[in-house]
Formats: structure tokens, C-alpha cells, sequence
């Protein structure tokens, strides 16, 4: 071996290690200084009391309560029809035809939409067209509009990549193409599903914009899903935006969401784990 | 499957039950924390009511009210021309001032002065007897009622102002300034003075000789002060004149020095 390739090698190495460090840099100096900011003084009377003085003391239990109620509406009406059209589009059509090329290429136009323009649509049509007005159910519809394109694309990419071999056997067994999806396509494809839904969830909790003029700012108890309810990313937003003086609860608040989506990351991972084990046993 | 069924049914019957009197406030966020606080205090007061507060600009306050979307609209400016038909009930007042860092060594600036560097014909510091530094110059985004009471004190439009960078709200206009020696930026004055007190690094300067500070705006001496306003289509009855009724009296006060406005009731 002469010199020259081996000083390329180490170059890209280098390069690749270097790369790999300033990216999770940063993700670690930002959840440290969220920890450090708004981990440290947090306490569960924050958690269970609700927000005074405009969000400057007090805590978010209301606000809380609006955001997985958001959350529960976006996920109940975005995961059947992912699931649904993802079956659609990698099961019954073909990847050259017509057809499914417009469906995907809508899709993906639809995902790189700026979540502003989710919102306006949202306000329009959710709270005005349909007379939903500011509410829970308004923001969690629009969100789910927002979710959906992500949550096809990776789950139709989880059906893709189950062999062909698969169905085919399935075939020659003897099982219906019903069957055949149920016991073993689905399972085998939950690590896109997976992967689409902790991105949805993801961009529903980090979402701001599109919730604004959908779901609104009232920072109290919602009484049924018709309230305005102020999500936490929007809080947030307010807090360190709008009041002076709002920061320190402000990086509570961040805390506390960046809390909720790693647990929910979590349990969607260990659940999809368990339910993958049983079927496999199962079949 | 079952769980969720019944959940939904539940929360049917509570959105059933819910067509109770409700006051929709709609418009500009610097007055929309300050609200959602009489909100609350009159909710306390008055079981069964509520109060909904929205952001999203004083041209949206207007735009609700005029179209009956919102019972009232928040509006932090004084009434332009074509805006007559509206009734505008003043609850507070507000000041914006011109910031700087407090690394800058400036002190004051005239009026010409802010007028150069925000229309970029002066745009170095040492041209005013500040060190040899670019002026990074902090403009606020269109609709926002705090750019509108700026350009129009200072006779300029908008599209006549050379901006650096563009920001939304007081906030991050004082993060702005307080991160950058060389940034001229205005924001308003409850913020800006509570903000300074509490070591963030800006410096408020005087306008016209006039101290920046919540005192000069209520005795009306600081020449660049706002109004905030509730506007109604037509005079309020009811739970929303109530409402309007607690905003003015001087139970109030506390929650508007609160929010680092000034309160007028006496």
C-alpha cells in the first residue's frame, strides 16, 4: 500500500467522526441547557397547578391537559387513515402507474408545506367553513392534516420493505390477501409505522404555527373538545416571546415537553416491541 | 376501541352542555397576556362566564370586531380615520422607546437621528461618535402595532426603512439588542424598563430629553406612547359590558402595572 489513499482513509474518517460529533453536539447542548435551565427548578406543583400572573407563575396543568387532547385527536384521525392509505399505496397499486405516482408526489408536496400555511387552511376551513371556531378539536384536525403526509410515506415504506417473498408464500398457502396483511404484513411493517407515527407526534407537539389560529390561546381547563385550548409549544412560544419575565417558566415548560416526547417515543417503541413479539408467536 | 367510544360520547355531552355565556376577544398580543388575566379575575368573580382570549394582531382586533367573530377586539394603537365606526375604550397605556446595548456608549440620540439609521444613511456608529462598528439595524415585522406607532412618529414608511433584521415581538426585539453590541432596536417601555432593572443588557434612551420610563408616559410628557384599546361595534351590553366595566375600573390596576403597562383608572 502506498501512502496516499491511506492519508485520503484517515481524511474521511476524520470527516465522518467530525460530522457525526458537531451533530449530536448540538442536540446534547440543547437538551443540557433545557435540563439545566428548566429541569432543575421544577417541581410537580408546576405540573398540577394552573398558570398565573399571564404564565409568569403558576404552572400548566391546563395547558398540559389542551396538548395530549390535541394530541389524542390528531393520532385518532391520522393513524387509521395513514395506515389505511399506506396499505392502499404499497399493497394494491403499482409503483409505475399512474395513479400512485400522483398520490405519492401530492404527498410529498403536502409534507413540505410550511405549517403556517396548515394553519391558515385550518382557521378557514376547520373553524370557520365548518363553525368549529377556536378549538381542540379544530387544532387537532389540522394537525392531523399536517401529520398525514409523513405518516403514509414511512408506513408505506415499512410495507415496501417486507419481502416479496412473503406474500408470495402467503399466496401459496393459501391465505387471503386480508389475512395475509393481518398476520404478517402488518407486523412486519410496525418499524415504519413506528417510525411515522414518533415523527407525527413529534411535528403535532412541536407545532406552533398551524395551532395559533386553530386551537387558540386560552390558557384554561378545556371543558369538552369545542374549548379553545392553548397548546404547550405555544405557551412556550408566549411566554418567552410576549412576557417579560416569562422565561424561567417558559424553560420549564420546554422541559416538561421535551419530557413528554421521549416518553411517548418510548412507550410507542416498547409497546410496537411486545406487540411484534406476540404475533410473531402467534403465526 | 370500546374506551375510546365512550370517551368521545362523554365529551359530546359536556360540549353540549357548554352553550353558556362566553366573551371572544380577539387581537393584538401585547394586550392579549394582560387580558387573559381580567379574564380570569373575572371569571372568579362571575361563575358560569367566560372569557376566550385570541392573539394575532391589532388589524385582526379590528377585522373580528367589525364582523361580530370577536365580542370585543384588542387594539394597541389610537383609532386611524376609517376605523370610526368602532367603539374604542382606552384601558391602558404604553410606551416604545429606542434600545440599545449597554456596551454601546451612546446616550442619547436625536430624532434625525434614529430617522438616518433606521432609512440607512447613517450606517456606521462612528458617523454619530460611537465606535467604528456596522449598525445592525432591528425593525419590527409588518402588523405589528409597535412598527406602526414608530414609523408614524418618525414620518417614515416602512417600505423606506433599510432593516437588518426583522422581528415579531417585544421580546425578542430586547434579545436582540441585549445579544448584539452594535443593535439599535425599539421596543416597548414596561418591557424594556422591567427587562433592564433585571440586569438583561439594554440601555433605554430618552426621546426628546423625555427619560424613558412608565412615570413620563402617564403624565403624557414621553412623546412616543400608545393607547391600548378595546374596540366594540356597537356599545356593549350584557356580560361583555360588565366585562368592559371591570377592565376600566381601577380593580384592574394591579393586573396592568403587572404586565408593565400603565394603568389610567385612579
Amino acid at each position: 500500500m502506498n501512502k496516499k489513499p491511506q492519508l485520503q482513509d484517515r481524511f474521511l474518517t476524520l470527516l465522518v467522526y467530525g460530522s457525526v460529533i458537531s451533530v449530536s453536539w448540538v442536540l446534547f447542548l440543547v437538551l443540557f441547557d433545557i435540563c439545566v435551565t428548566g429541569g432543575g427548578s421544577l417541581n410537580l406543583e408546576f405540573l398540577f397547578s394552573e398558570p398565573t400572573s399571564a404564565g409568569r407563575t403558576g404552572g400548566i396543568a391546563p395547558i398540559l391537559m389542551s396538548t395530549l387532547f390535541i394530541l389524542l385527536i390528531t393520532m385518532m384521525v391520522s393513524l387509521p387513515l395513514g395506515l389505511g392509505s399506506a396499505i392502499l399505496l404499497s399493497e394494491f397499486s403499482s409503483e409505475e402507474k399512474l395513479f400512485g405516482r400522483l398520490v405519492r408526489r401530492s404527498l410529498d408536496v403536502l409534507a413540505g408545506v410550511p405549517s403556517i400555511c396548515f394553519g391558515l387552511f385550518g382557521n378557514a376551513f376547520f373553524c370557520k367553513r365548518l363553525g368549529l371556531g377556536f378549538s381542540i378539536l379544530s387544532g387537532g384536525l389540522t394537525l392531523a392534516c399536517m401529520v398525514l403526509p409523513i405518516l403514509i410515506r414511512s408506513t408505506e415504506e415499512g410495507f415496501r420493505s417486507v419481502p416479496k417473498e412473503y406474500r408470495l408464500s402467503a399466496a401459496a398457502l393459501g391465505l387471503s390477501r386480508i389475512s395475509t396483511l393481518w398476520h404478517l404484513l402488518l407486523p412486519a411493517a410496525i418499524p415504519g409505522f413506528l417510525v411515522g407515527f414518533v415523527l407525527g407526534v413529534g411535528r403535532a407537539l412541536a407545532e406552533t404555527a398551524a395551532l395559533i389560529f386553530t386551537s387558540g390561546y386560552v390558557d384554561r381547563f378545556p371543558r369538552s373538545l369545542m374549548d379553545s385550548g392553548r397548546a404547550l409549544s405555544i405557551h412556550i412560544y408566549d411566554l418567552s416571546m410576549n412576557i417579560s419575565g416569562g422565561d424561567e417558566n417558559a424553560y420549564r415548560s420546554a422541559f416538561v415537553l421535551v419530557v413528554l416526547l421521549l416518553v411517548i417515543n418510548f412507550s410507542a417503541s416498547w409497546v410496537s416491541e411486545r406487540w411484534l413479539k406476540r404475533k410473531i408467536v402467534l403465526s | 376501541m370500546k374506551s375510546i367510544l365512550m370517551f368521545l360520547l362523554i365529551f359530546q355531552a359536556l360540549a353540549l352542555g357548554s352553550a353558556q355565556d362566553k366573551v371572544t376577544l380577539t387581537g393584538s398580543s401585547t394586550i392579549a397576556p394582560m387580558v387573559s388575566d381580567f379574564g380570569k379575575a373575572f371569571e372568579a368573580n362571575h361563575p358560569g362566564i367566560r372569557i376566550d382570549v385570541q392573539s394575532g394582531g391589532s388589524g385582526r382586533g379590528i377585522t373580528d370586531a367589525r364582523q361580530g367573530l370577536a365580542d370585543l377586539g384588542m387594539v394597541s394603537r389610537s383609532a386611524k380615520d376609517d376605523e370610526k365606526d368602532l367603539k374604542f375604550f382606552t384601558i391602558a397605556l404604553d410606551g416604545v422607546c429606542i434600545i440599545l446595548n449597554k456596551a454601546n456608549k451612546l446616550e442619547s440620540l436625536s430624532e434625525q437621528q434614529v430617522i438616518d439609521i433606521y432609512t440607512g444613511k447613517i450606517t456606521n456608529w462612528k458617523e454619530i461618535g460611537g465606535k467604528d462598528a456596522k449598525i445592525t439595524v432591528v425593525n419590527k415585522a409588518e402588523g405589528r402595532s409597535t412598527l406602526e406607532l414608530f414609523t408614524h412618529h418618525f414620518k417614515l414608511k416602512n417600505s423606506d426603512i433599510k432593516a437588518s433584521v426583522v422581528i415579531g415581538d417585544n421580546q425578542q426585539g430586547i434579545k436582540t439588542v441585549a445579544g448584539n453590541p452594535n443593535a439599535i432596536g425599539y421596543v416597548s417601555v414596561g418591557s424594556a424598563e422591567y427587562d433592564s432593572k433585571h440586569g438583561v443588557k439594554i440601555k433605554l434612551l430618552p426621546m426628546k430629553g423625555v427619560l424613558a420610563s412608565t412615570e413620563n408616559i402617564l403624565n403624557r410628557t414621553f412623546p412616543l406612547s400608545r393607547p391600548l384599546n378595546l374596540v366594540a361595534k356597537s356599545e356593549p351590553e350584557g356580560v361583555v359590558k360588565e366585562f368592559l366595566q371591570f377592565v376600566l375600573s381601577k380593580d384592574a390596576n394591579a393586573i396592568i402595572k403587572d404586565q408593565f403597562f400603565v394603568p389610567l383608572a385612579k
